[in-house]
């Protein structure tokens, strides 16, 4: 990250110096954890009790639609969305729209349920990566074993235990899309309010105002944002892991961040005061 | 040539209306033309996996051929990109022809995914707290009311959002205030933008795709006008 041209050497400065006190108010709450605490938010809320209302045995659909890049904010969600179920004996069925992201929900389909002793073909499925976007959607509202006729294991869907009643999406009652992207939008358009599932997602911070919208309209029965969404999740299941320590991490930031904004306004202002507005 | 443009606009005129009408008839042959169109589209949208690999290969190739700045970066596309299709490809060939299945064997494809993949798209992505560390220094500032007027809504929202938020208000007796006020930024003057912003953006849509399907929007077809 070299200087901009124009800096004037105080002002690089106060950048590296900035960098300097980022990396350490990451690093200081894995060393000594900070004594915080925070209740779960209303959306978080809603869809931890959509899957708690669920009948034991029903399905639920995962669409894990992100790559490592969004995994910081998305894994802990996704393994706790997937605890959840396996702990209530539901069935999860696993894709994603993303071809980078398959390793991923292989690695938290495995663990999740190696840890609940679940098998696969019997208590889950993972279908793993196919493309179309909508057009994936709209096979899988017509018909779900046409549009996977194999899982990820190149085992037939047909026939397979997990998804005994389940032909097409109206079959299942809950479908959540976990995205870094715009595929909760086409989940909406193309698969909820078509086939009449409900859905909740999970997003990175960075989308999460692009889907309160859906919220107010009730086309999410559920929402978890960013991080935080993923630390609310770990509370409710009483499991504190990733999420919850970097929650720790991110409020010292935040808070470095507001000082910074602040004390660098107060420098503008002043700046204005001494030497007149500018042009 | 009269028709090779035509053909194209004939075409895209009647895949559109066929399927915008199959919407409103409810007759199984329309279902079955709704199953078979999006069939295609997904086995297009394979092909269209290889259009852009090519693409991206074909544009490094371009920068390492002409020394552009940076070069030495497109290098690396290559080693990365050749050593996950040459590992991927083997292991599949092997466990064709492997007379039993073994499921614990070593991946490498799988190796890569987990130890350079995954940390070197983590750590791209983690750089972005420095930039907003930057940014805070160098950019947001109150120059005007509008100005100022976002920046307290982004510490309200930044601060509401983190449990430390809870704790301070805590000490005052009131430790849902900064997370509610963040809510409520969230609840009401941004979804009412984003909503706007959502309908302009549904409204622009219909308006191209109509456009498209009566063939007076033609850039698709490339060439220009």
């Amino acid at each position: 990250m070299a200087a901009p041209r124009g800096n004037t050497k105080w002002q690089t400065l106060a950048r590296y110096v900035a960098y300097l006190v980022v990396a350490v108010a990451v690093l200081v709450p894995y060393v000594l954890p900070l004594p915080l605490t925070f209740k779960p938010s209303d959306w978080a809320k809603k869809l931890y009790d959509r899957v708690e209302a669920l009948p034991e045995g029903s399905a639920v659909l995962f669409s894990f639609d992100y790559d490592p890049a969004a995994m910081a904010e998305l894994y802990p969600m996704s393994l706790g969305l997937l605890r959840h179920c396996f702990r209530r004996n539901l069935r999860p069925i696993v894709m994603t729209h993303w071809p980078n992201g398959v390793g991923l929900c292989k690695q938290l389909v495995e663990k999740t349920a190696e840890e609940a002793g679940k098998t696969s073909g019997q208590d889950y499925v993972f279908l793993g990566y196919k493309p179309g976007g909508s057009n994936l959607v709209l096979n899988m509202g017509e018909s779900l074993q046409g549009a996977f006729d194999r899982d990820y294991y190149g085992k037939p869907t047909e026939g397979m235990p997990a998804l005994a009643e389940v032909k097409k999406l109206k079959d299942i009652p809950l479908v959540v899309d976990i995205a870094a992207g715009g595929t909760v939008e086409m989940w909406i358009a193309y698969g909820r309010d078509r086939f009449g599932f409900d859905l909740g997602a999970g997003c990175t911070a960075v989308i999460a105002p692009d889907l309160y919208p859906f919220l107010q309209s009730k086309q999410l029965c559920g929402f978890l944002g960013g991080l935080r969404g993923a630390a609310d999740y770990e509370t409710m299941l009483d499991k504190p892991e990733d999420a919850t320590k970097g929650m720790q991490a991110q409020s010292l930031v935040h808070v470095f961040l507001i000082v910074l904004i602040i004390s660098a306004n107060i420098g503008y202002v002043w700046t204005r005061v001494v030497r007149g507005p500018e042009d | 040539m009269w028709y090779r443009l035509r053909i194209p606009l004939v075409i895209c005129f009647v895949m559109g209306l066929l399927a915008f009408t199959q919407e409103f008839i409810p007759h199984p042959w329309a279902g079955a033309f709704r199953q078979e169109m999006t069939t295609w589209f997904r086995i297009m949208g394979g092909f269209g996996m290889f259009l852009g690999a090519y693409s991206l290969l074909h544009m490094h190739i371009t920068r390492i051929r002409r020394k552009m700045l940076g070069w030495g970066y497109s290098v690396f596309v290559f080693i990365g990109a050749s050593a996950m299709i040459v590992s991927g490809l083997t292991e599949e060939i092997i466990e064709a022809v492997r007379p039993y299945p073994q499921p614990d064997a070593f991946s490498l494809f799988q190796w890569l995914y987990d130890y350079v993949q995954v940390p070197c798209g983590a750590t791209v992505f983690s750089l972005l707290a420095f930039f907003m560390a930057s940014a805070a220094v160098r950019t947001f500032r109150a120059r005007n009311a509008g100005a100022a007027l976002l920046l307290v809504a982004a510490v309200i929202v930044m601060f509401g959002r983190v449990p430390m938020s809870e704790y301070l208000g805590g000490l005052f007796g009131a430790p849902g205030l900064f997370p509610k006020s963040a809510d409520l930024l969230m609840e009401y003057p941004n979804m009412a933008a984003k909503r706007g912003i959502l309908l302009g953006i549904s409204l622009g849509m219909i308006s191209q795709s109509l456009r498209i399907l009566f063939g007076i929007e033609r850039s698709y077809l490339g060439g220009g006008d």
